[in-house]
Formats: C-alpha cells, sequence, structure tokens
C-alpha cells in the first residue's frame, strides 16, 4: 500500500468519527489560526493551543474553476467556508451532481485522499454540500 | 519635503517578444522616457528598477544599454505593484533632497519568465494555492460574492472588458486592439466561473519609465510641469480580520493616505488608471478609491461614469485587460499614462480637460493576507 502523507502536518487529524480540521488558539484574546500560527498574530503572545475545528461550516463564496491544479483535473470547486468558530477555510468543494453551490449553503468537512505524488498519496480536506 | 515633477515618460512596445530581451525592453522604455524629459542619459542620477522574473540588478543590465553606469542603483520587487515601489523610490530620493533627478523603470518579460504561459504558480508553504487557489480562482470567489452581496451580474462584469478593451482600440500601444461585445466576452472560454477568459488581462512582456525631477530643474524645462501631489505606497493587512471579502481595507487606507497628501479627495480626480487584472476587479476598485459609496461600485459601472467621456475615465488606456500585464512594469506605465493625460497629450483616448488623476497598481497574493501591496500616486498639473 502506498504511503499516505498528509498535504500539510498538523492542519487535520483522521479518524473514525472522519477527522477534524486542526487549528490553534491563543490562550490570552483567544483568536483562532487555521493553518496554525507559531505566535498570536493578534496579540503577539506566544502560547496557543491546538483547537479542533466544527466540522460543518455555511458557504461563503466558491468558483469552479476549468483548468487543472495540482490535484484536480477540470472541473474542480473550491470556496471559502465559514466554520462556526469564526474561521473562513479556504478548501476544495466536492461536486454534487445534484446539489449545485449556493452562497449559504451548509457544508461538511471530508478528509480523504487528494491525489498521488511520488507514488505517496497526499491526504487532504475538503468540503462537501451536506 | 520638495515638491517633484514629472519631467518625462516612456514605454515599451507591449506584446508576447521573447525574443526580446527584458534588457533591451527596458531601454527602450528609458530612450524614450529621456527623450521626452529632454534630457541626456547622463543626468540621471538615481535609478529604482523593479521586476519579478529572473530579476538581478535590472537597474544596470538595462542602463548599461543607454550609456549610463556608476550611479546609485536600485533593484526592488513587490509583486505587480513593484513599479509603483520604484517611482516611490525615486520619488522619495529628490523629495528628500537626496538627489535632483532620477527613473524608475519597470520591466518584465513574462514570455522568457519561468511561469510563461501559465499562471503564477503557488509557492511551497502556500497550502491554499496547492489546494487550487489561483489568482483567477481568487477572483472568482470575489465575484459570486460581488453577485450575493452587491447584485452584480456576469453582463456587468463583461462590460468592464467591453470598456477596456474599446479604450486599448484608442491607444497605439495596446496589445489588443479590438472591440468585443458582452456576449463575445461571456461566451470566451470559461476559466474560474464566473470568470471567462476575455475578462483576464493577458501575460504580456513590456517595459515603463518616468524620469521624475525636482521642481527647479521641471522649471527650467517647462512652464507647466505635471506634479507629484500624493505618493502612498502600504502592505496589506492580515485576511482573519476582514468579514466582507469585497471590501478592501489595504485599497482603502493606502487611498485615505494618497488622498490626505495631495490634500484632495476622490470627487478631484479627472481620471484613473488602476489594476484590473480582471473584469470583477475594476468594480471593486472604484469602491476602494472612493469614487463611489461602498457597495454602489455596479452602479457606478452601468452609469456610464467609468468609461470615457465619462465623470471620472477609470483605465482610459485599456487598462491590463487590453495592454496587457507585465507585472513590474504596469506601475511605472499608469504614471506615465496619467502624465500623458494631464499634458494633453493622449491622442483619441485623451480625457478632456484632465488636471488630477490617480495611478494604482496593486498586487501580490500570500496565505493570511489580503493582498501583498497597493501604490497609488495622485498627478496634479
Ligand atoms: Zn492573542
Amino acid at each position: 500500500m502506498a504511503e499516505r502523507v498528509p498535504i500539510r502536518e498538523g492542519t487535520f487529524r483522521e479518524g473514525p468519527d472522519g477527522g477534524a480540521l486542526l487549528a490553534n488558539k491563543c490562550k490570552a484574546c483567544g483568536q483562532i489560526f487555521f493553518p496554525k500560527a507559531k505566535l498570536c498574530l493578534a496579540c503577539l503572545h506566544e502560547e496557543l493551543e491546538e483547537v479542533p475545528l466544527s466540522k460543518k461550516g455555511t458557504l461563503y463564496s466558491y468558483t469552479i474553476a476549468h483548468m487543472p491544479s495540482s490535484f484536480f483535473p477540470p472541473p474542480h470547486a473550491m470556496g471559502y467556508v465559514d466554520l462556526p468558530e469564526s474561521v473562513r477555510v479556504f478548501a476544495p468543494l466536492k461536486i454534487i451532481e445534484d446539489k449545485p453551490f449556493d452562497v449559504g449553503m451548509e457544508m461538511e468537512l471530508v478528509i480523504e485522499k487528494l491525489g498521488e505524488v511520488d507514488e505517496k498519496e497526499i491526504i487532504g480536506y475538503v468540503f462537501k454540500p451536506v | 519635503m520638495r515638491e517633484v515633477a514629472v519631467l518625462g515618460v516612456g514605454q515599451s512596445t507591449f506584446g508576447k517578444m521573447p525574443e526580446i530581451s527584458a534588457a533591451e525592453l527596458g531601454r527602450d522604455a528609458v530612450l524614450a522616457a529621456v527623450k521626452d524629459a529632454g534630457i541626456s542619459p547622463r543626468d540621471i542620477q538615481v535609478a529604482y528598477s523593479s521586476r519579478l522574473y529572473d530579476a538581478v540588478i535590472t537597474s544596470q543590465d538595462v542602463l548599461k544599454e543607454v550609456g549610463v553606469t556608476s550611479i546609485e542603483m536600485i533593484n526592488v520587487e513587490n509583486a505587480c505593484a513593484g513599479g509603483s515601489t520604484a517611482v516611490r523610490g525615486v520619488w522619495k530620493e529628490i523629495a528628500s533632497g537626496h538627489y535632483d533627478l532620477g527613473i524608475a523603470i519597470g520591466v518584465e518579460s513574462m514570455t522568457t519568465s519561468p511561469i510563461a504561459r501559465k499562471l503564477i504558480p503557488p509557492q511551497k508553504d502556500d497550502i491554499e494555492g496547492q489546494l487550487g487557489l489561483t489568482m483567477p480562482a481568487l477572483f472568482g470567489l470575489l465575484a459570486r460574492r460581488q453577485m450575493a452581496e452587491c447584485g452584480a451580474t456576469p453582463e456587468d462584469f463583461a462590460q468592464v472588458s467591453v470598456k477596456n478593451h474599446h479604450h486599448g482600440c484608442l491607444n497605439p500601444y495596446a496589445q489588443y486592439k479590438k472591440e468585443f461585445t458582452v456576449e463575445e466576452i461571456l461566451n470566451s472560454r470559461m476559466i474560474c466561473d464566473p470568470i471567462t477568459l476575455l475578462q483576464c488581462c493577458p501575460n504580456t512582456d513590456g517595459a515603463a519609465a518616468v524620469v521624475l525631477c525636482s521642481m527647479d530643474i521641471a522649471r527650467k524645462h517647462t512652464t507647466n510641469p505635471v506634479k507629484i501631489a500624493a505618493s502612498a505606497l502600504l502592505s496589506a493587512g492580515y485576511s482573519w480580520k476582514r468579514k466582507d471579502i469585497t471590501s478592501s481595507p489595504l485599497g482603502v487606507e493606502t487611498a485615505r493616505r494618497a488622498y490626505e497628501m495631495a490634500g484632495c479627495g476622490p470627487e478631484d480626480i479627472d481620471l484613473v488608471e488602476l489594476h484590473d487584472a480582471f473584469s470583477t476587479e475594476e468594480i471593486l476598485r472604484y469602491e476602494d478609491l472612493g469614487l463611489c459609496k461602498p457597495g454602489e461600485g455596479v452602479a457606478f459601472l452601468r452609469s456610464g461614469a467609468p468609461a470615457l467621456g465619462g465623470k471620472v475615465p477609470v483605465n482610459p488606456s485599456g487598462g491590463l485587460l487590453s495592454l496587457g500585464h507585465p507585472l513590474s512594469a504596469s506601475g511605472v506605465r499608469v504614471v506615465a499614462e496619467v502624465t500623458t493625460h494631464l499634458r494633453g497629450q493622449a491622442g483619441k483616448r485623451q480625457v478632456q480637460g484632465a488636471k488630477v488623476g490617480l495611478a494604482h497598481m496593486l498586487g501580490g497574493f500570500a496565505v493570511g493576507l489580503e493582498a501583498g501591496a497597493c501604490g497609488i500616486h495622485i498627478l496634479t498639473r
């Protein structure tokens, strides 16, 4: 079986519950960062704790690209999903035939293989319409 | 601070010219600017050059072609705002009294760059880029919000492209001199929904140069010099602070600083040259620059105000959409274009009676930031 590697270490966890995106939160001011920040970019405090983000959010915007990207042949979709933690995540979106994208629709996280590079499976995060 | 004038402007041909080197493109722009200024290349005391791709000692590389060596030369990069950065560099040198005359050069050979025929690639640590985010995709995402929040339609977006291509037909420097209809724009190949091919600026080679000098020197050459009334350059803030991506704190603040420095407001501006990398973007910039109220960019466009003959013609040159976008050259080119209008020398595309003009350029993309940098110069005569 091919080796599985995350597209970016520490940005998500996998698991039987479907996994989750991992952010970090400033212990002083509470600001949440995704991807994680080394120090709080709001108040410069250096202690941050890892927090998992909600799996469901609303679609803030989307576009369907008609040219290839690193992992996806055209047409492929991508968008911003607003999560309840006040975090806006950029992610690829799964195109589902009978659920066309619409600003404000509910979206759900999926952790899955994005593609293969050098015989390694690249694992990443995407959102799909609920 | 001393007053600074634009003494000469020049640009090379814009187009796809892989057989011509960046140094040659720069040389053509410098020779045109020096001739326009009525000076010798050897009068240049300081040079700032901007270039993004394969760029090392661009000033030296260009100026050795015109007999200029052994002066202070500075080379800068600031994504698409690089040209604005070079102009501002020379402006600071003269305003502060370090030098009396200098040249700002912007040059890009896109067709020989590592990104020829490609999109600007994501950086290695750019996870959003690796996940598929490109410039057209980013503007596609923005466009969707413009539709959701401001009632913009695909036809509105296409209209910007129709307008700028119409302007470009009047500009001998335009790479594409062709009129398009809204239908033709909308029916061109879909790139990132709702943005079609004819709503994206093409990759282009080209260079522009402007000679700046102290007002004392300028008055020896002309009785009515074009003055740089404001020079503002700002880097972007964090994107997580932005609830609404259609508003640009970077653009708004850079414009505020420029208007404050010039002692005028958007209502005083007679023409604008701005970064229209995508048709959809131009509508956002009307709002950043205060040409209309926030959220009213679409209405401003529909009113005809930004067309030639309208209240504030925007991109009378044809903009990046029809001139093409040699990245680092564009920020210098817009200063040259505005100067040409203020002198009344813009031919068929002339904005009649222009006294105050604004030259804007914006660029750069990094995860977590709204953009890279925004540069604005306000010129008066
Ligand atoms: Zn903090």
